[in-house]
């Protein structure tokens, strides 16, 4: 038996002045248990049997199916993305799959999401056959609060792949995968939502030969975004899996990526395509009507004595361009990423990365189009040096970012640019088991009509006592912010870690933090403050009965 | 004296069969892209008529979606109809969408029909809307045709610029300031639209977007009309790589979720995740 059980509370508190004020929101819910069982019990060399049991006390959903729930019935309980009951007897190649399970059969199909039921994983020889049925979210009613509970359907799903695999050499695989919401789950029902209905069916190829792979789906969704809309014939769609409705669409999606990969260098094109109409439940959050194209490398360079590489880079430029079937106004959008480090020698080495998104699109009967274009150079060099009982470290890091933003009405553009500076000093002890830092931080945001600056000094340290048992980590920041011309605000943070290892299989494992912030006269009421402090603490015990 | 009374009937009856029928057309200058919410939201299209006083009988509602030029791009089909049938008690007969723009009895023509049944919207552009009651029989005007003009475009939703997918953040600074910045709603908006910021930690036994659904948001914060926020944490980033997802909720001036039937229906754009820690191995 092995894996681990384990039982964290955590409490917070916030305490606002003056009385009244009402500035801060809560961040954490007060008081929350959480409870983690995942040991996987073996049986001879073929049997395994792995739990994973992770549930909350209380629900604390504010997006998504549950947002706004407060009192859970039994379903609705069991289903909850903040729980999971999972339980995956394998015998040989054959998986059961039962209660919650996150499966992920592609990127095209169904991955993001939870679903409470029963399935298979089966794996005879080079052969996959997966199937998988069950309730993704349970009916919620609508309330219309305070607080609101957005309310949701109960939503049923069904997932198949069939496919051949030898690991390391090929895929190939068709998936399957519905979901279908019931319309009388949830009374009063959702105001911002209908009933809905989707199956995608993909086909997935990856093949690796060598150094190189190619990995390719593509895939068709037919999805209903109200059942309750007549039914029509105008639209075949992927019958006799789904019986299309007026507001049907069937669309389709399509991702490729091929390259090479390598010890010191690797080079990758990645495209991805996203129908307008392409929707499927398995991702709810994708966002359709889409064209990517990425081409991503990596490389080591400059050899030093021991045989290794000075330098490592790490790019990426690529565009995406929305809109494909006119339904929207055309955006453009053009990414690239630069990470380039560079060790000198035993003591210098300097890292400089640069990041650019440009978002363009005309803004319908504005006279000027939206462009947002944000760029972002970093560079930090970093100096070590040893003597006889410390080895420092010094760091300096210096960060420019630009934002520039055009008006649709004027044409005209503000730029809103970010200067970030920071200075780190790592000494680390090699004779005491004491291991403290210091930084500063200045910040500088300047955009017209409002400048804001923060400057931060911080510290920290790490230690371990009784003999190692109980490992001690703190630190302290305070921060000094400043907005135009109204007077300081203050923030102090102090944080502390304690890991105390009771006996080699249990530990006991405790945050406490603590934030004061008061405002200057920025605000009204004049003086407003608030402190908020979080405690969790839990204790984890480790299951490990091999001999 | 039989010849009066027949005549007087027939009369009547060539007045209310040829009765003009006034109709009023109400429709929304920018409605829905997406055709099928149209029908579930009366206040997109109203058609009033009135039989001036004389009961509105039996009739079917003839309508064509026009472009800019004339040509017409989806049309009911008369044949496949639902005869409808006035106000028998003389006041106006009112109709919605559902009635006068059935999309299960309309045809639309060559690429207009295929954006339709890909993305349930036409291309963006300017259109006119004409209706027409006509006799069930024939087809034969009962009135005068009524046209409104209307623009249809679809919202997109915020596109999140930065933190960029997967980046990874110093802690040092994270812990003093992190800036956030996307990209608005297109096409611009009449009313200045409300951009709800949410950043949530991904906890160790937990996936991204189940951490999303799941989770309180350590930043959940409303912002008019802005794109870039910069937010002061006042949070401890201890552990070696500590990983987050945020998201972009756009709401309208009711402070509801904007473009609501597409994709999750809660107005909030595609997540994405980012890192705070040392440690330059992603998870």
């Amino acid at each position: 038996m092995s894996g681990t059980a384990g039982i964290t509370y955590e409490g917070y508190g916030l305490s606002r002045s003056p009385s009244g004020w009402t500035g801060y929101t809560a961040r954490r819910p007060w008081n929350q248990v959480r409870f983690n069982f995942t040991p996987t019990f073996r049986f001879g060399k073929d049997f395994s049997l792995p739990f994973n049991f992770n549930f909350a006390a209380v629900p604390t959903n504010f997006a998504g199916p549950y947002a706004g729930i407060k009192n859970q019935n039994f379903g609705q309980f069991i289903t909850n993305p903040v729980n999971s009951f999972g339980l995956n007897p394998k015998y040989k190649w054959a998986e059961l799959q039962l209660g919650t399970q996150y499966l992920k059969y592609s990127d095209l199909s169904t991955g993001d999401i939870g679903i409470f039921g029963a399935g298979v994983d089966l794996r005879p020889k080079t052969w996959r056959f997966k199937f998988f049925t069950g309730i993704s979210q349970e009916g919620v009613n609508y309330f219309a609060g305070p607080p609101t509970v957005t309310g949701a359907y109960k939503r049923k799903n069904w997932m198949v792949q069939v496919g051949n695999e030898l690991e390391g050499k090929y895929l190939f695989a068709v998936n399957l995968a519905k979901g279908k919401d019931v319309p009388a789950s949830a009374s009063p029902p959702p105001t911002t939502i209908k009933p809905q209905e989707g199956v995608v069916i993909s086909v997935l190829g990856n093949v690796y030969v060598d150094k190189i792979y190619f990995k390719g789906e593509a895939a068709q969704s037919t999805f209903t975004k109200d059942v309750t809309t007549p039914t029509t014939t105008l639209l075949r769609g992927l019958k006799p899996f789904i019986e299309p409705h007026t507001s049907s669409l069937t669309d389709f999606a399509g991702q490729l990526s091929l390259g090479r990969k390598s010890t010191n260098f690797d080079i990758g094109l990645m495209l991805k395509y996203i129908g307008a109409g392409f929707q499927t439940t398995g991702y709810p959050y994708l966002q359709p009507d889409r064209f990517d194209y990425t081409l991503n490398t990596r490389f080591n360079a400059w050899k030093n004595k021991a045989g290794g590489y000075k330098m490592n880079v790490v790019a990426s430029a690529g565009r995406r361009v929305n809109n494909l079937k006119n339904t929207a106004l055309k955006a453009n959008q053009f990414i690239a990423n630069l990470n380039w480090y560079t060790q000198f020698d035993d003591h210098w080495s300097l890292n400089i990365n640069y990041n650019n998104f440009g978002f363009q699109s005309a803004s319908g009967t504005n006279p000027y189009g939206i462009k947002n274009v944000s760029n972002d150079l970093g560079v930090n060099p970093t100096f070590t040096w040893t003597g006889t009982k410390i080895m420092h470290l010094v760091s300096l890091s210096y960060n420019y970012s630009k934002y520039d933003e055009r008006d649709v009405m004027t044409g005209l553009t503000t730029s809103n640019n970010t200067h970030t500076a920071l200075l780190t000093y790592v000494p680390t002890y090699l004779t005491k088991d004491l291991s403290p830092d210091f930084s500063v931080l200045y910040f500088y945001n300047d955009v017209p009509l409002a400048k804001v600056k923060l400057f931060t000094v911080s510290s920290a340290l790490n230690t371990n006592v009784a003999k190692k048992k109980i490992r001690l980590r703190g630190q302290l920041q305070y921060t000094l912010g400043k907005l135009n011309a109204f007077s300081n605000n203050n923030n102090l943070i102090a944080s502390c870690n304690i890991d105390y290892k009771i006996t080699k299989k249990l530990s006991w494992n405790t945050f406490l933090t603590t934030n004061y912030y008061k405002y200057g006269n920025e605000i009204t009421p004049v003086g407003a403050n608030y402190l908020e402090s979080m405690c969790r603490t839990g204790f984890q015990y480790s299951f490990d009965t091999k001999r | 004296m039989k010849k009066i009374i027949l005549t007087i009937l027939s009369i009547c009856f060539l007045f209310t069969a040829t009765a003009q029928i006034i109709s009023n057309l109400v429709l929304m200058a920018k409605p829905p892209a997406q055709l099928s919410e149209w029908g579930s939201r009366r206040e997109v299209l109203t058609l009033i008529l009135n039989g001036q006083g004389v009961p509105v009988t039996q009739f079917k509602i003839k309508a064509e979606i026009k472009t800019t030029d004339g040509t017409v791009v989806g049309s009911v089909d008369l044949a496949r109809a639902a005869v409808l049938t006035g106000n028998q008690a003389g006041g106006p007969t009112i109709l919605f969408a559902s009635d006068v723009l059935p999309l299960e009895y309309m045809n639309f023509t060559g690429k207009y029909k295929s954006a339709l049944q890909k993305t349930g919207k036409l291309p963006a552009d300017n259109y006119t809307l004409c209706t027409r009651p006509v006799r069930p029989a024939d087809y034969a005007p009962l009135g005068e045709e009524q046209c409104k003009p209307f623009y249809l475009a679809s919202l997109q939703l915020p596109i999140l610029m930065k933190p960029y997918n997967e980046e990874l953040l110093d802690p040092k600074k994270a812990q003093t300031a992190i800036l956030f910045r996307w990209s608005p709603v297109v096409p611009a908006q009449t009313s200045p639209v409300t951009y709800r910021i949410q950043v949530f930690e991904v906890l160790n036994n937990q996936s991204p977007v189940q951490a999303l659904r799941s989770n309180q948001p350590l930043l959940d914060k409303e912002l008019l009309a802005v794109t870039q926020y910069i937010w002061q944490p006042q949070l401890t980033f201890v552990n070696e790589k500590s990983k987050f997802i945020w998201t972009i909720q756009s709401l309208d001036k009711d402070q509801k979720p904007i473009n609501q039937t597409d994709g999750n229906g809660e107005g909030r754009s595609e997540p994405i995740v980012f890192f705070i820690g040392t440690s330059t191995k992603h998870d």
